[in-house]
């Protein structure tokens, strides 16, 4: 039971970490980007590229992350741009559907160049006992990169001038407007960090298990999942929600079963739209 | 009183199409086991399609599973008569009236709760993945992966694949008779008046949740029907026949190159589709990357679809400048 337990938290951080970049874009301006898994697969791939000529793991880790981030910015600067003319449910319907035109280009050149692709970062060493339940070191480093950038997050959006000012971007786009804030570069610059975000993401997930070149959909379901659930565009939120589905995944899947396990995660996201729709911590 | 001649116009668009699909086999196709089947494939997409549009198009409710709602209706009608040996018929019209439930369910849920085009997105995706989960997960009953032999259809329609074209032709036609009919009725009039602004519409005593219920009901309905009687004529049913990538992305896709909420919209993006797959006989990965920049070439440059391309093309041609727009549905 600790076990499980303590492994659901485990897959819960890894699936905080995922919503986290999907959030801060839509909470930011109403785009939900179905393009997100595809950029977790993206850095993968140059990341794994990059290590079979045998670059140290962490370079190839960068390497990875740096290529999320500009795949990111640039899909603000180009397609995002008509997207952000438009308001309301328009701009969040268009937004859904170019994401996920852009998510297809992406799968289908992934795939089509390198369809044997994964990433598989192998952490080495005997388990680590933890509460007297043995765990996997990369499982450890995992979870630990995920609570670092978590108070990364919420100390940058916290404390600093610019945390403040993208917060203020997303409770009120005109009032930050009229407050010297360009909410334009505040969008880059969170899309820039979702990529970033979305390359550790990448990097965290491979430590496990490896990373294959088609998870890109799968990554997006359960990262709108965890969005849905934690509240759009709460960085906390994401990070409860994903604990939260992580426990309850692992409890269901050990006494349950795979399949209805799927079903009841899916139906926890239907719940809170229906019961909730702010999600668990948002406004 | 609509007059006989505004009503001759209203059914043009129909008749054209009914008679191209029907010229289509003898002048073309015929022989072509293998241009047939694309062609049934491409009939299928557009009854989807239309079923989406009634549902997207003209009344605003993004329904992200047209793929489980045909599944519903195929698995419905199949499971049933591998359990009972009733007759076909029966199972397509269970698989058919379940399919209009659920997708009726599914509009109340949303319409109770008033979520958005966003959230009903959601909802109805997240439906998607769980229906995809329970054909999984429900070995006995659905085979799973391997999927289910149809064995009721084997002497019916699977041999006869010109038959099955004509049958999916007489379908798509009757759905788009519906469509018309319902598109000069009253409920086409509340249709537009909510899609145009929800609000006004409430204010001015459309009953917009009765609509939207009335739309999702019927599409469903037609989805799933479409579903069912391909279970049939493909005799072969498995959870890739209804997913969600090879359904529901390639009928957004195909209705919003046609044109949303117009009613040759699914015809045309369907009949486009089916050329381009014919033609492109390169590797399936590529075929998606293309598929992705059609998605993107079409809602960056081309929002609003081929038919309405066309329609306000002929009407700049066939209306002499200063007339006064008379005041009717669109033919679209």
């Amino acid at each position: 039971m600790r076990a499980v337990i303590l492994d659901g938290i485990v897959l819960g951080l890894a699936f905080g970490l995922l919503g986290v970049g999907m959030t801060l874009v839509y909470g930011l301006g109403g785009v939900l980007n179905l393009a997100y898994g595809q950029i977790v697969v993206l850095a993968a791939i140059v990341a794994s590229n990059v290590m079979a000529d045998g670059t140290a793991t962490l370079v190839a880790a960068c390497a990875g992350v740096l290529v999320a981030a500009g795949a990111a910015v640039l899909l603000d600067l180009t397609l995002m741009r008509p997207v952000y003319r438009q308001h309301g449910e328009e701009r969040t319907l268009l937004g859904l559907l170019l994401t996920l035109g852009a998510a297809f280009v992406i799968a289908g050149l992934l795939t089509w160049r390198y369809p044997a692709g994964a990433l598989y970062v192998n952490i080495t060493g005997d388990p680590v006992s933890i509460i007297g339940v043995p765990m996997a070191r990369g499982a450890i480093w995992a979870s630990a990169i995920a609570l670092a950038v978590a108070a990364v997050l919420l100390l940058f959006f916290g404390l600093t001038t610019f945390g403040r000012g993208v917060r203020s971007v997303i409770q009120d786009e005109t009032g930050a407007r009229l407050v010297g804030i360009n909410p334009s570069f505040v969008r880059t610059v969170i899309f820039a960090l979702s990529g970033v975000l979305a390359g550790i993401v990448a990097i965290t997930h491979s430590m496990s298990g490896p990373l294959t070149v088609n998870a890109g959909f799968e990554l997006t379901t359960f990262a709108l999942i965890v969005t849905v659930v934690g509240g759009l565009g709460s960085v906390a939120g994401a990070f409860l929600a994903g604990v939260l589905l992580g426990v309850v995944n692992t409890l269901s899947a050990h006494y349950i079963g795979q399949y209805i396990t799927t079903i009841i995660l899916l139906g926890a996201a239907a719940l809170t739209i229906l019961v909730r729709p702010r999600g668990l911590l948002g406004r | 009183m609509r007059s006989a001649r505004s009503l001759g116009w209203a059914a043009l668009p129909i008749v054209v199409t009914a008679a191209v699909l029907a010229a289509l086999p003898p002048i073309w196709f015929g022989d072509s086991p293998y241009t047939t089947s694309l062609a049934v494939q491409a009939l299928v997409f557009a009854a989807y399609g239309v079923g989406f549009n009634l549902i997207f198009g003209s009344t605003n409710q993004l329904f992200l599973c047209v793929g489980a709602l045909a599944g519903v209706g195929g698995y419905g009608a199949v499971i049933l008569i591998d359990e009972t040996s009733l007759p076909m018929s029966v199972g397509i019209v269970v698989g058919t009236l379940s399919a209009a439930i659920v997708g009726g369910l599914l509009s109340w849920i949303a319409v109770r709760r008033s979520l958005g085009i966003i959230f009903t997105g959601i909802v109805t995706l997240v439906f998607s993945l769980a229906f995809a989960n329970l054909l999984l997960g429900q070995r006995e009953l659905t085979g799973a992966e391997t999927g289910l032999v149809v064995s009721a259809a084997a002497d019916k329609l699977g041999d006869d694949q010109v038959g099955g074209y004509y049958m999916f032709a007489c379908l798509l036609v009757v759905f788009l008779v519906i469509f018309r009919v319902l598109q000069l009725s009253h409920i086409g009039w509340a249709f537009r008046a909510l899609r145009d602004d929800e609000v006004a519409a409430e204010l001015a005593g459309v009953d917009v949740a009765r609509y939207r219920i009335y739309a999702a009901t019927i599409g469903s309905a037609m989805i799933g029907l479409a579903g069912a009687l391909f279970a049939y004529s493909s005799g072969y049913v498995s959870p890739s026949t209804y997913s969600f990538d090879r359904v529901d992305v390639r009928v957004l896709v195909l209705v919003a190159f046609g044109g949303l909420g117009t009613l040759l919209g699914p015809v045309v993006g369907a009949g486009v589709f089916a050329i381009l797959d014919e033609r492109l006989t390169t590797s399936l990965e590529l075929r998606e990357v293309l598929y992705g920049v059609f998605v993107l070439a079409i809602f960056l440059f081309f929002r609003r679809g081929v038919v309405h391309a066309v329609v306000s093309l002929w009407k700049r041609i066939s209306k002499p400048r200063g007339e006064k727009p008379t005041l009717q549905p669109s033919r679209e």
